[in-house]
């Protein structure tokens, strides 16, 4: 009887031990388990920011060097390119000052340096360009500075193009778009101006 | 034979994928956050440049600071040059858009600066293409603020934002 009592007595106190003892081992274990963790999480999120600057730095320069694909909006080059087209745009023409006459072009716009305008080179620097619409009697010419171009969009009626602004800088240039990606039944190359040639070289 | 093939190829490898990692974040870093120029030229006299052609002043040029072209008054930028967009001008801005100035040199006496634009200037007046000569600039041209001088040592400072007070704009746009 005092043999099964010392036992009765005993058992709680092993079990008392016994969870003590575990809870103090995964009390380890869990900070052990925190600690691995941390470091996995930490080195995966520095992995991950690492590998996030790094594309990020080599989109930047396939936009700044090569070119990209930029979706326009707005009424101004009907029918060429309509709203909400998606159309391919190059940068090395810019660079290599080889935007021509004819080019549809996407520039910062002189008032908003954050938006965007994407429209056509009508004149260069020096080229002579009619102003007067042609109902008028007297017809009127301007004259594109140096480093500027002159812009006017496809649409004529219901465009803000350099008949309102006039030329803009070179400088303010960023591509040349060239192919049209998307609605796809308009797929490929960009059309010539529809309004025929408006400038006249002296 | 075949283990000094191998290090060739080991080596192109590793040559390769540091090339396509270094040289984007290289010329991302250089096109966006900061650069360094040295100025040609007398038309920022006497804060640039004093010495004329015995020594060029080389600046830091800070892209970070205009990437929402917030320039404030006083500020030294440089931008793209609207007559000849291969080269770069660095000036002083001297007013903001809905600001009127009043010009030195300019067909009109009094110019009020549209929206979009600002209105740069040299500090040696006379000896300075600025937009006396071509007039307010558009911000897209903006290129970047240059915020210290590097070399030569004996000139190391911040280049500070004041405007002269000689060209103060005659009237400024309420904020």
């Amino acid at each position: 009887m005092s043999f099964m009592k010392l036992k009765a007595i005993s058992t709680p106190l092993t079990v008392i031990n016994f969870i003590n003892n575990n809870n103090k081992k995964s009390g380890q274990w869990w900070q052990s388990l925190h600690r691995t963790m941390l470091r996995g999480v930490l080195g995966k999120t520095f992995r991950l920011v690492g590998y996030t600057i790094q594309y990020g730095c080599i989109a930047h320069c396939a936009f700044e060097y090569v070119g990209g694909v930029v979706m326009c909006s707005g009424p101004s080059m009907e029918p060429t390119i309509q709203n909400s087209d998606i159309v391919f745009a190059e940068n090395l023409s810019r660079h290599f000052y080889g935007i021509q006459r004819g080019d549809i072009v996407i520039a910062k716009s002189p008032s908003d340096p954050k938006s965007n305008i994407c429209k056509r080179v009508i004149g260069l620097e020096g080229d002579k360009i009619l102003t007067s619409s042609p109902s008028d009697f007297f017809k009127s010419h301007n004259y594109v500075p140096t480093g500027h171009v002159w812009l006017e969009g496809d649409n004529l009626q219901n465009s803000t193009d350099s008949r309102y602004y006039g030329p803009i800088p070179y400088g303010l240039i960023r591509g040349r778009i060239f192919f049209k990606i998307w609605p796809l039944s308009d797929f490929g190359f960009l059309r010539d101006s529809p309004n025929g040639h408006r400038f006249s070289d002296d | 034979m075949a283990q000094s093939q191998g290090w060739v190829r080991r080596y192109a490898k590793a040559f390769c994928k540091g090339f396509f990692v270094a040289v984007p974040v290289a010329v991302t870093f250089l096109d966006r956050v900061a650069c360094v120029a040295r100025v040609e030229g007398a038309s920022m006299q006497p804060s640039l440049n004093p010495g004329g052609s015995q020594s060029s002043d080389v600046v830091l040029l800070n892209h970070w600071k205009v990437r929402n072209f917030e320039v404030q008054r006083g500020d030294i930028v440089s931008l793209v040059s609207p007559k000849n967009p291969e080269q770069k001008i660095i000036k002083r801005v001297i007013a903001l858009e809905g600001d009127i100035v009043k010009t030195m040199g300019h067909k009109n006496r009094y110019v009020k600066v549209p929206r979009g634009h600002i209105w740069v200037e040299g500090d040696h007046h006379g000896h300075s293409f600025d937009s006396n000569s071509f007039g307010p600039v558009s911000l897209g041209l903006l290129h970047a603020h240059a915020t210290h001088i590097l070399w030569p040592p004996e000139r190391w400072q911040k280049l500070e934002s004041v405007l002269p007070p000689e060209r103060l704009p005659v009237q400024r746009e309420e904020e």
